[in-house]
């Protein structure tokens, strides 16, 4: 069935684009001809989904298939979705415009716990049951993937099969299966048996969860055999192998990230302890200079975009940066595109790359020391020092800038009113340190606090966020702080927002029946402050007998079962352990270019772990 | 054109592209990115302004509002490099999405950019309605006889009202059956005086009181006034038209 959408429905929802696909590069391919149909579902905005390189990766690698038609579907803004529910028309794919409940397979990619409630109206506009129990014989599997599935509990009872880790290969090997089940006349569980053989696939149908008294988790067991206990995180093991997009969709509305992203490496170095894409990726593999610049070429020249950005966790730990950028920089202009380098760690290299590559105006420069004193950016292991920071922000005025945006968290463990006044202090005497600079006295500087949510995989998995009081204190106390200072704006993050991401983060299997209720009274785009309905949510919650605190604010024993413990990311739990003993006693941990610590990824048997990165870097 | 000197090897050319159904959802603004951008693929050898941020030099005769289709849209553009317009054309649609196709260009000559050239607009409007062909075709003729037509303009500040009778300079009905009409209406367009199509449609339906569904609004064509007469922009550019 091909949807049909007239007018009076588009002409009367903002940027109806949004909604009729067609662009430049998208893959179009008779749905007849192949055998599995994909629909790629990422639960947001278009202009946000449309940013998304993991899906632009899985996209190119599922339609190089000739067997199988990877198409996308995108959450519907309000708007849209009022317009569709009015006509009774179904949630579609903007490739061909079918139905997403006339697909085979419909995969979510998990980037935020606070869009999981459009993961639900997603299933429910595409006419899909919500509930994976409710899936009969003839309707699509739903799996899911991305940052968030490493802990997947809160969505066990939606979600048919999750696959943990990097999906480039996995999505291949369950595709395979998929045409194997088709032809056996098996039953739809006996399709999810055979994926659950796939290293880094989890079903959750066929894991038991106990709890204790308490509330806490008493153990979680297959519950039939053949599948593992644990489910290890796939990874790739060499991305120069592996399959890169370089002809992605040229979206005709302006998206979030309009550039072409050119990722050169995937893992971080640095493993600051309340990062969770820190420990998530590991280790460090890179991407060989020659291949990423041949790849920035091909792309330009099949996409026409007039910027092309650099992707990773940290820009600067790139090992053969110089010999990249200044490639890039060569090629770059000749064509007339912009270059664009995030997460540069500021130093006079950088400095004098970022003169070079952009020719634009200086509007703002961006820091995130994360913590206002050393004492906590030990805590966290963050290696800024406080040095480092007054000597990147007069690096920058002198360059021309004049804004200068520092991030920080507020609610980290250990941290005291001392630490949270630090904040406002350093703004304070960054200031007056520039202001015999020339320039220097233009500087503003912007502080945005955003607040500490633990999450699974970091060594403060176990600690509790500050409760809302707490946190809304801290944020009181800091805007006093800095109040009377007319050159700093402070900007801070609603509390009661990141209080529920930290019960999605570390939330079991019941709160799913939280998240549906709160759905069913009306909670969407919860990310979104404009439709953030907190009331709804707690609701919700009481309605289902279950306190958001003690997901969120409660301290866990280090030997407590945690709702994620059946997952193995390749970095142990007693490595973790130790980095929060560590951070109790303010001790900082070596970088993996430093020393390995021996967290556990080294069982991957590639990239930095091998060593040879290591020594390349320590000489270079 | 407005910016910077023509250089000695630069020629502009000015030429004519269609907007199908398949993109009539995007903004202005997002066809001039499609333009940009297929511009870059297609390699072509367009000029850019000078200065810190430069900007192709391309230059759009009338913006299209969103869920317009057209047969006739005007650009004018700056290249650095001799290239035949058969050539410009051909590597251009190559690089163009489905929906938006370019169908002729001619060198331009001393000639005044394209934006301060469009003084009409001829419109076909499509629409379903209960009211039978004589009682339209009054409307139409009424209105033809008066001096004013008031309408509701939008601004910055918001509705401000105008009489848009001087703007509208001929209008034809044409029976389509199954209760649908087809108005084809030539307007002034451009810079200076402009009614859009949803315009005329909304202030035609307040003063004679009927609420015709609108099916669709095509622009058919896009005139300059030259000795008198409306003009096709391509043919006052002096040059070569082609394909012919």
């Amino acid at each position: 069935m091909r949807i049909n959408l007239t007018d009076d429905i588009l002409l009367n929802v903002q940027k109806p684009a949004k909604y009729t696909g067609n662009e430049w590069n998208m893959v179009r391919k008779n749905p007849g001809d192949v055998d599995v149909r994909f629909a790629f579902c990422f639960p947001d905005d278009y202009e946000i989904g449309m940013s998304h390189l993991g899906m632009k990766i899985l996209y190119h690698i599922l339609n190089r298939r000739e067997d199988t038609y990877c198409e996308r579907v995108f959450a519907p803004w309000v708007d849209m979705e009022e317009k569709l529910r009015e006509n009774n028309i179904p949630l579609y794919s903007l490739e061909t415009y079918t139905p997403v409940s006339e697909f085979d397979m419909v995969g979510f990619t998990l980037q935020y716990e606070m869009s999981y409630t459009n993961i639900l109206s997603m299933l429910d506009l595409g006419g899909i049951p919500v509930f994976a129990k409710d899936r009969k014989d003839n309707m699509p599997f739903v799996l899911a993937g991305g940052p968030c599935a490493v802990n997947p509990e809160p969505l066990a009872d939606f979600v048919d099969f999750f696959v943990i880790g990097e999906a480039e290969e996995a999505i291949n090997e369950i595709i395979d299966e998929y045409k194997a089940w088709k032809n056996s006349g098996e039953s739809r569980e006996e399709f999810l048996a055979r994926v659950a053989k796939i290293e880094g696939v989890y079903v959750p149908a066929f894991y038991d969860v106990d709890y204790n008294e308490d509330g806490t988790v008493k153990s979680i067991r297959p519950n039939r055999d053949g599948v593992p206990a644990k489910i290890k995180r796939r990874i790739i093991r060499d991305l120069n192998e592996a399959d890169f997009p370089d002809d992605v969709i040229v979206p005709y509305v302006g998206t979030v990230h309009d550039r072409i992203m050119l990722e050169i490496f995937r893992g971080c170095i640095r493993g600051c302890r309340f990062c969770q894409a820190g420990f998530i990726y590991r280790p460090l593999r890179e991407r060989d200079h020659e291949k990423l610049l041949k790849l920035a070429k091909q792309s330009i020249e099949k996409t026409g975009y007039e910027e092309i950005s650099l992707v990773s966790l940290s820009t600067s730990d790139y090992s053969r940066l110089p010999e990249l950028c200044n490639a890039l920089i060569e090629y770059t202009e000749g064509e007339k595109v912009n270059l664009s380098l995030p997460s540069l760690r500021l130093d006079n290299f950088s400095m004098q790359l970022m003169e070079k590559a952009s020719k634009v105006r200086k509007s703002g420069l961006t820091f995130a020391p994360e913590a206002g004193t050393q004492r906590l950016r030990d805590v966290i292991n963050k290696n800024i020092t406080e040095e480092d920071l007054f000597n990147a922000v007069k690096m920058a005025v002198s360059g021309g800038w004049n804004s200068v945006k520092l991030y920080f968290m507020m609610g980290l463990p250990t941290e005291t009113m001392e630490d949270v006044e630090a904040i406002g202090e350093l703004g304070i005497r960054l200031i007056e340190s520039c202001r015999d600079l020339p320039g220097g006295k233009s500087l503003n500087i912007t502080i945005s606090t955003s607040c500490f949510v633990p999450k699974p995989f970091t060594p403060f998995q176990w600690e509790p966020m500050d409760d809302m009081e707490t946190l809304m204190e801290k944020q009181f106390r800091l805007k006093d702080r800095v109040r009377k200072n007319r050159r700093i704006t402070y900007n801070y993050h609603d509390a009661r927002v990141s209080m529920l991401e930290a019960v999605f983060a570390r939330g079991d299997r019941r709160i799913g029946q939280a998240l549906y209720k709160a759905w069913r009274k009306g909670c969407k785009f919860d990310g979104w402050a404009e439709f953030f309905d907190f009331d709804k949510w707690m609701e919700a919650f009481e309605e289902c007998g279950l306190d958001p605190k003690f997901y969120a604010n409660r301290r866990r024993s280090f030997d407590e079962i945690l709702p994620w413990d059946h997952i193995n990311i390749g970095v142990t739990k007693r490595f973790l352990q130790k980095e929060c003993e560590k951070a109790y006693r303010g001790e900082v941990t070596q970088n993996c270019a430093e020393n390995c610590s021996f967290c556990g990824a080294q069982g991957y048997k590639t990239g930095i772990c091998l060593g040879e990165q290591r020594s390349d870097r320590n000489n270079g | 054109m407005s910016s910077g000197v023509i250089g000695t090897m630069a020629k502009v050319l000015r030429f004519r592209f269609s907007r199908g159904p398949e993109l009539k959802y995007l903004s202005h603004l997002d066809v001039l990115r499609v333009f940009e951008r297929a511009l870059r693929r297609s390699q072509l050898p367009v000029g850019y302004t000078r200065g810190f941020n430069p900007r192709m030099r391309l230059v759009f005769g009338l913006p299209m509002s969103t869920g317009l289709t057209s047969d006739a849209e005007y650009a004018d553009i700056v290249l650095e490099r001799e290239i035949s317009c058969e050539d410009f054309v051909s590597i251009l649609n190559e690089n163009m999405p489905v929906g938006i196709k370019i169908h002729e260009a001619a060198e331009l000559i001393g000639q005044e950019n394209i934006m301060n050239l469009i003084k009409a607009a001829l419109y076909s409007i499509t629409f379903e309605t209960d009211r039978r062909e004589s009682e339209i075709a009054c409307m139409i003729s009424d209105l033809l006889s008066q001096n004013e037509l008031m309408a509701m303009k939008k601004t910055k500040k918001g509705f401000r009202p105008e009489n848009i009778r001087p703007l509208i300079y001929r209008l034809g009905l044409a029976n389509k059956g199954n209760n649908t009409f087809e108005l084809s209406a030539l307007v002034s367009a451009g810079a200076e005086k402009n009614l859009r199509a949803d315009l005329l449609m909304e202030a035609l339906s307040r003063k004679y009181e009927f609420r015709p569904n609108i099916l669709s609004i095509h622009r058919k064509a896009l005139y300059t006034e030259d000795a008198g007469g409306w003009k096709d922009p391509i043919e006052v550019t002096d040059g070569k038209r082609c394909p012919d």
